[in-house]
């Protein structure tokens, strides 16, 4: 099997070479060794994402790279997508989005695939979706949950206000939160109504898979 | 407005000096701009992702210098990438910031706009793939599910054709059983009539009146007994579908005046009148069965004179439809209340009554009249009100439809078709003829049907049919005589001959050389006459030969012949009996059809292969209904002999085929036969 850190490191080589193919022929080796999807996209993915950033933070990057390495990472998030193992739906339905402003949407695309694999049925609205935008899809497809994705935290006023958009349009649905920004903002969180809020996908989707069961199958 | 502030709004280029902590010292018009000015904190500034690298840039740029760090400032709240280069100077640190062009952001913006929508497209795409498997799997599971569901109909399907199968059979044997009852009540009841009867006529001396009012009493016992045994008879024969249909055509007005004598003696009470309202002038014939015609309509007036105390029974008849006929037995009697009326027709079912429990019958009349008016191809309905009377209706077609098609047939035969070979069929049964038609229609043959030998023999003058298929049950007629008529003559001689049969019991023992067969009781006056009949084709006869296991049967012989001329011989079962036909030579034999040892066959052959006893006439008596026997025997004077049983096209074509082979019709005939017909 493939050593996951390995695996990663050669992934954020190729992502920093612009090398997409190269991208992808990682995350095919990764599951023909055997790692699980989640792993793919938790300990390679997700953390080249973050070593990306990080380098970005350490002037090591430019924002220009930084794009071009989203992009791969979307590509092989994409890739792995078909492979999701996929638990029996269990009916709940989530609209998912990214705050108004908030142009890291990777994050929410993990989010959206834990989700589907945990078998929550997922409408995924996807980079800066503005409340209203919100509001209406809740609407539309009668969702059961509104997930919102934070990534950066100066777009913590624009998550406020969705929150506050989706309460007022439709008080029955239950509200969480995921995202880099959420780190240690679960208190504040809960004190706005948000029921289970995490950084990390897996963390979060384990969360409301919890609060689901608890209220239920529909 | 001066060229420099132009200038100076042109520029996306700004320069500051702060100190190490990042306070702002000083700010030049473009950093002001955007909010970077003196006594500001640049962290403060700066979104809050962006503060560590913030940090480490200062830390940097005042150790050596910092080159092209990416920041985000905070502008109005909005996130602004800036790069900013750093270098320490005039006690602080002097930053040339500059804004990322706007437009590289709103490109990158809409490329991983674009990126973004394709990971959607793509996702949808992989979705719909997934709900396609999805609902095929859901299609392959409800196809599995039907696939079971309907080999559980295939099992479901052999279940019911099983309990169909018992149930038919079951019933089978239920009518077997009835008629096999029937008939062992038919030994004693015939010895129990024939036996009054003999004592009545007072061959055995005179009787007083009291025995005779008791011999009287008994007779109509037995006879009502007999009635009753008769109706389930019918009704048996009727269920099994073996009533033969005999249409003739027959004006109302005489099938009116025969009733109208029939009853005459048997309307018992003077208060009832019985009135035959004769049809008006013009009424047309009817074509169809009279027989049972008559008989449903005798079955209505017994049971309307039953149920009259006083009034009138009257019979008319009309046209309520121009091809149909309508008969109406109308009483003044009890009538029947509307919840009885559906189930009168039910087999053994009488409704309560005091005149019902007083008047006699078997409650199978009205069921056994229903049945004979579907197979007229009628209806037969009631009208009643309690107390006020009943109106019974027969509405029948007035001509059998199985007429209506017997002319077509005709007309159709009138009219010898060139291309096809004729086969002449001699067969009285209607449905029989037209099962014969529809088999070998479009095959190279045509029908010319005969329903009686006499027609046989007018179509024969006219036409040399390439074959003839013979019906050896034809009613009162010799097919066997015919047989040998065909077989004689030189024109006819090479016509092969098919004779189809259906067991029976009667055509059978004909068959085997029978001259004639009866139905118990006999009557002495037809028994006299048939002796003197063999007597006039055979000489005298003296030696009656009675072979009969059953004492009574001979005992009522033995006494029917004891002031005649002739003298009775008896024998008790096969092997006796011919052991006395060779010993004794008699003129005629009486032979029982089912005799402890064996059947009247065994009799028959025993006599067929001794010279001695070949020629003499047998006379079958039965009172029991027959089990098939071996077709063989008939096959000894036939070409062929098949059943009608198994009678199928393919059959009847082969057998047409092996006749037509046996009897030197080339086979190029046939090869335009089979052509035509496409085998």
């Amino acid at each position: 099997m493939v050593n996951s850190s390995q695996l990663r490191d050669a992934f954020i080589e190729a992502q920093l070479a612009g090398d997409r193919v190269r991208g992808l022929e990682l995350m095919a080796d990764g599951l023909a060794s055997g790692m699980s999807v989640k792993d793919l996209h938790l300990e390679v993915i997700q953390q080249a994402q973050q070593e990306i950033g990080r380098m970005w933070v350490a002037n090591e990057i430019t924002v220009a790279r930084e794009h071009a390495a989203s992009a791969i990472a979307q590509l092989a998030l994409a890739q792995l997508y078909p492979h999701l193992p996929r638990a029996e739906s269990n009916g709940w339905r989530v609209v998912l989005a990214c705050v108004e402003g908030e142009q890291h949407e990777l994050a929410a695309r993990i989010g959206n695939d834990f989700l589907e694999m945990a078998g929550f049925d997922v409408i995924y609205l996807g980079a800066d979706t503005p409340a209203d935008a919100v509001v209406e899809a809740l609407a539309e497809n009668h969702a059961h949950i509104l997930a919102l994705s934070i990534t950066m935290s100066y777009h913590w006023p624009a998550l406020e206000r969705t929150i506050r958009t989706a309460q007022n349009a439709a008080p029955d649905v239950m509200l969480v939160v995921g995202g880099r920004a959420v780190e240690d903002k679960s208190d504040a969180l809960t004190e706005m109504g948000v029921v289970c809020s995490a950084a990390r996908a897996d963390v979060m989707v384990e969360r409301v898979s919890a609060e689901v069961a608890k209220r239920g199958r529909l | 407005m001066s060229d420099a502030h132009t200038v100076q709004t042109l520029r996306r280029e700004f320069v500051l000096r702060c100190d190490p902590e990042g306070t702002i010292e000083h700010a030049d018009a473009v950093a002001e701009r955007y909010g970077l000015t003196p006594q500001a904190r640049l962290s403060d500034r700066v979104a809050v992702d962006s503060h560590t690298k913030l940090k480490d840039f200062l830390a940097r740029a005042q150790e050596k210098t910092a080159d092209r760090w990416e920041i985000t400032l905070l502008v109005e709240d909005a996130p602004m990438p800036v790069s900013v280069s750093g270098a320490a100077g005039d006690g602080g640190i002097w930053v040339v910031g500059n804004v990322l062009p706007q437009e590289f952001e709103v490109v990158m913006g809409q490329v991983r706009q674009s990126m973004a929508e394709l990971a959607d497209m793509h996702r949808t795409a992989e979705r719909q793939q997934r709900e396609l498997l999805r609902r095929n799997e859901e299609l392959s599971r409800l196809n599995r599910e039907l696939d079971d569901s309907a080999r559980g109909m295939i099992v479901l399907h052999h279940e019911v054709e099983e309990k169909s199968d018992s149930l038919r059979r079951m019933s089978e044997v239920k009518s077997r059983l009835v008629s096999n009852v029937s008939h062992e009540f038919r030994t004693p009841l015939n010895s129990i009539l024939g036996l009054t009867r003999m004592l009545l006529s007072r061959v055995d001396g005179e009787l007083n009146e009291e025995q005779e009012k008791q011999l009287q009493y008994i007779r109509r016992s037995a006879e009502s007994l007999t009635e009753l045994v008769n109706d389930v008879l019918d009704l048996s024969k009727l269920e099994a579908g073996k009533v033969a249909l005999r249409t003739g055509t027959f004006p109302v007005k005489e099938l009116f005046s025969a009733l109208r004598g029939m009853f005459k003696p048997l309307v018992p009470d003077p208060g009832v009148e019985l009135v035959f309202e004769d049809p008006p002038e013009g009424f047309p014939d009817l074509d169809t069965d009279e027989n049972k015609v008559s008989q449903v309509l005798k079955n209505l007036i017994s049971n309307a004179l039953k149920f009259t105390e006083r009034g009138q029974v009257v019979v008319r008849a009309d046209l309520p439809e121009p091809d149909k006929a309508r008969f109406r037995v109308s009483d003044t009697g009890i009538g029947i209340a509307p919840e009885d009326q559906a189930r009168i027709f039910e087999e053994f079912s009488q409704v309560e009554s005091p005149i019902q429990r007083r008047v006699k019958g078997t409650g199978l009349g009205l069921s056994l009249s229903k049945r004979l008016a579907t197979i007229l191809g009628g209806e037969l309905t009631v009208e009643s009100e309690i107390g006020r009377g009943s109106t019974f209706s027969l509405v029948l077609p007035r001509q059998h439809p199985e007429v209506r098609e017997m002319e077509r047939l005709d007309q159709e035969a009138a009219e010898l078709d060139p291309s096809r070979s004729q086969v002449l069929v001699v067969e009285d049964d209607r449905q029989t003829l037209f099962l014969y038609e529809r088999y070998l229609r479009g095959s190279g043959f045509q029908v010319i049907p005969a329903r009686s030998l006499e027609g046989a023999r007018r179509k024969l003058e006219k036409i040399k049919p390439a074959a003839v298929v013979l019906d050896i049950m034809l009613d009162g007629e010799s097919s066997w005589g015919f047989l040998r008529e065909l077989k004689s003559r030189p024109e006819t001689r090479d016509v092969p001959v098919l004779v189809v049969t259906v067991t029976n019991r009667e055509h059978k023992a004909r068959a085997l050389g029978a001259d004639e067969f009866c139905v118990k009781p006999m009557d002495r006056e037809w028994l006299i006459r048939r002796l003197e009949n063999i007597g006039r084709y055979r000489g005298a006869v003296e030696r009656v030969l009675v072979i009969d296991d059953d004492e009574v049967s001979r005992y009522l012989v033995r006494k029917m012949l004891a002031d005649t001329q002739y003298q009775v011989i008896e024998a008790e079962d096969v092997h006796d009996g011919v052991r006395m036909a060779q010993l004794e030579r008699p003129h005629v034999i009486f032979l029982d059809f089912v005799l402890p040892t064996g059947t009247a066959f065994d009799v028959l052959d025993a006599l067929k292969i001794d010279p001695r006893t070949r020629g003499i006439p047998v006379i079958i008596q039965t009172s029991k209904s027959l089990s098939d026997e071996e077709v063989a025997a008939l096959s000894k004077d036939s070409t062929s002999v098949i059943s009608k049983q198994s009678l199928s096209r393919e059959v009847a074509i082969a057998r047409i085929r092996e006749a037509l082979l046996q009897a030197g019709l080339g086979p190029a005939t046939l090869a335009t036969t089979a052509s035509a017909e496409g085998v």
